[in-house]
């Protein structure tokens, strides 16, 4: 298996992240709700990337921020792929008719771009934290399930599964000890490249404030509040900014070539 | 010569598409008033939980918003205003919803029209440069550059136009008005929807460039850059149109994070804001007409497509 220099990094860049959110309380001693110094200090030796604007310690921040703004998608991510897979599923073993249904629904849901969607949940359920992971989960169905539902119609026409319904094996059978994990390394890669989706969604929308309380360590509502102290702290945007790129290039890059080998 | 039957069916296919169009904006709509009452249940609580209402008042908003009829009857209502150009009142101000977007609307056109045409034009550019020039180190760069514009989020890009902006001008707050209001979010948005255009014109222009009509044309004697400009690039342009038609979903979530980032008026700051104080009948209707012009502007794209490509054409 060639494994290329871009995909190296790619790789190595997000398990950094992922250790930073694992590792978050051991490297850093400072509790990231709590001001430590004077506000927007500078970089220095300690703290080591200053302090935002309530003199809260910002590395502090990011670490934990890594955490919540790397579950927030991971979660609905989770949502979108469970939900949006049991009804491309459905649709392609469940016969003509509830093919028909599920892919009229998703069309017309598909209507409505997939990140307003999710803002017109967040207004139903209200601004908070833990609405913004259903609303990114529940606003990714449609466009998952469209493309998952292709998957498994190239599935579908393996031999293999008219073999299994030859055998005797029912549409439940078929669907879940065949399909599935035939489907499982394209839905994987699927899954990936919504992730990054998920991911910038996320930060889109925690961004916008439409997390309630901004006090959260994440790094979209970061980047908001940073904003107000563009020219004294630049790196109080210019850290969590660059650190979301990163993540969704990496993200992106990983998800397409995943195809490849 | 175009025969009689053949254009009957072609206009058999510009009607279909037509009711289709119409058939997708109907259930979009319909989508979007259950989704928002599934997440919300009573629209009025939020006035009451933050005191603005008292349980007497709150009853009778709910009467005079229709609160209490039956969902299905209130589903009709809401469908039968829309077809009237009614999206109901504001919770708060009691204003027409659709005089409070029809005020917000010019400024979000002139934002997301100029940040189309800017991201068309970089798109091509990007897109050209990097199918032109390959493997070599411009090529590399606008394939990366095109990279870079799917990956970095909208707000960022904003943010970091502002700060060199700013750094350029020497301060912030200085007096070209014009640069910050218009043309700097214009690039941001376009830049940050140019990223797929390029894509699909680079891949299109590198598989033209393989192809026997080209060498055909070098045969003929045409030149390089004329090859390029407009043998190879005419067959790789309808992809970009419904392309584009796709972009104009994307336009408008930019526009809503553009608008915030640069403090310009708009629908999409109207959107934050009606989500932010839970005044339902603005988010709705917003989101509403939204999905209504996605679809006018998919079904558009789709013809446009079909007039402009004979191949597909000759396949209906």
């Amino acid at each position: 298996m060639r494994f290329g220099f871009i995909k190296t990094l790619c790789v190595l860049w997000l398990a950094a992240i992922v250790l930073l959110a694992l590792s978050a309380p051991f490297i850093t001693s400072a509790d990231p709700y709590t001001p430590v110094s004077d506000m927007l200090q500078s970089p220095s030796y300690h703290p080591p990337l200053g302090t935002d604007a309530l003199g809260r310690d910002f590395f502090a921040r990011t670490a934990y921020g890594a955490r919540l703004s790397l579950s927030i998608p991971l979660l609905s991510t989770l949502l979108t792929v469970l939900i949006g897979t049991t009804f491309s599923l459905t649709a392609i073993t469940a016969g003509r008719l509830s093919d028909r249904i599920i892919l009229t629904i998703a069309n017309a849901a598909l209507a409505i771009p997939g990140l307003l969607l999710a803002m017109l949940l967040v207004a139903g359920f209200g601004p908070r934290l833990s609405t913004i992971v259903l609303a990114v989960g529940l606003g990714g169905i449609p466009g998952f399930i469209r493309l998952s539902r292709s998957i498994f119609l190239g599935i579908k026409e393996m031999g293999y599964i008219d073999a299994a319904y030859a055998l005797g094996a029912s549409r439940t059978r078929v669907a879940i000890a065949h399909m599935l994990p035939n489907a499982a390394p394209q839905l994987f890669s699927l899954a990936t490249t919504h992730f990054a989706w998920a991911f910038m969604g996320t930060t889109t929308l925690t961004f916008l404030g439409l997390s309630g309380d901004p006090s959260f360590p994440e790094w979209g509502a970061m980047l908001n509040s940073g904003r107000m102290h563009l020219i004294q702290a630049p790196w109080l945007t210019i850290v969590p900014g660059i650190l979301i790129s990163l993540t969704i290039l990496a993200v992106h890059y990983l998800g397409e070539n995943y195809a490849d080998n | 010569m175009v025969s009689k039957s053949h254009r009957r069916t072609a206009l058999l296919a510009v009607i279909r598409r037509l009711l289709e169009g119409v058939g997708t904006a109907w259930a979009a709509v319909t989508l979007a008033f259950f989704a928002l009452r599934f997440a919300s249940g009573d629209p009025v609580a939020s006035l009451l939980s933050q005191g603005l209402a008292s349980p007497e008042q709150a009853d009778e908003i709910r009467i005079s918003l229709g609160l209490n009829a039956p969902l299905w009857l209130q589903y009709l209502r809401f469908l039968t205003n829309l077809l009237h150009g009614d999206l109901g009142s504001s919770l708060y101000t009691h204003r027409s919803v659709s005089q409070i977007i029809l005020e917000q609307f010019p400024s979000t056109a002139v934002l997301a029209v100029s940040g189309l045409i800017a991201a068309i034009l970089l798109g091509l550019i990007l897109g050209i440069t990097a199918a032109w020039f390959g493997k070599r180190a411009s090529g590399m760069i606008a394939a990366t550059i095109a990279a870079l514009a799917t990956s970095i989020p909208v707000a960022f890009a904003g943010i970091l136009s502002l700060l060199i902006a700013g750094c350029l001008l020497q301060g912030p707050g200085s007096a070209n008005g014009m640069l910050i209001r218009l043309i700097l979010p214009a690039m941001v948005l376009g830049f940050a929807s140019s990223g797929p255009i390029a894509r699909v014109i680079h891949s299109g222009l590198s598989e033209s460039l393989r192809s026997p009509f080209i060498l055909a044309a070098r045969a003929r004697g045409i030149r390089r850059g004329f090859r390029l400009l407009w043998h190879a690039l005419k067959p790789s342009l309808p992809p970009v149109i419904s392309l584009t038609a796709l972009e104009a979903a994307f336009l408008f979530t930019g526009t809503v994070v553009t608008e915030t980032v640069f403090s310009r008026p708009g629908l999409g700051r109207l959107l934050v804001k009606s989500i932010l104080d839970g005044d339902f009948p603005i988010a709705l209707g917003l989101v509403a007409l939204a999905a209504i012009f996605y679809t006018i502007s998919h079904v558009f794209a789709d013809l446009l497509t079909l007039v402009i490509d004979p191949r597909l054409r000759r396949a209906e």
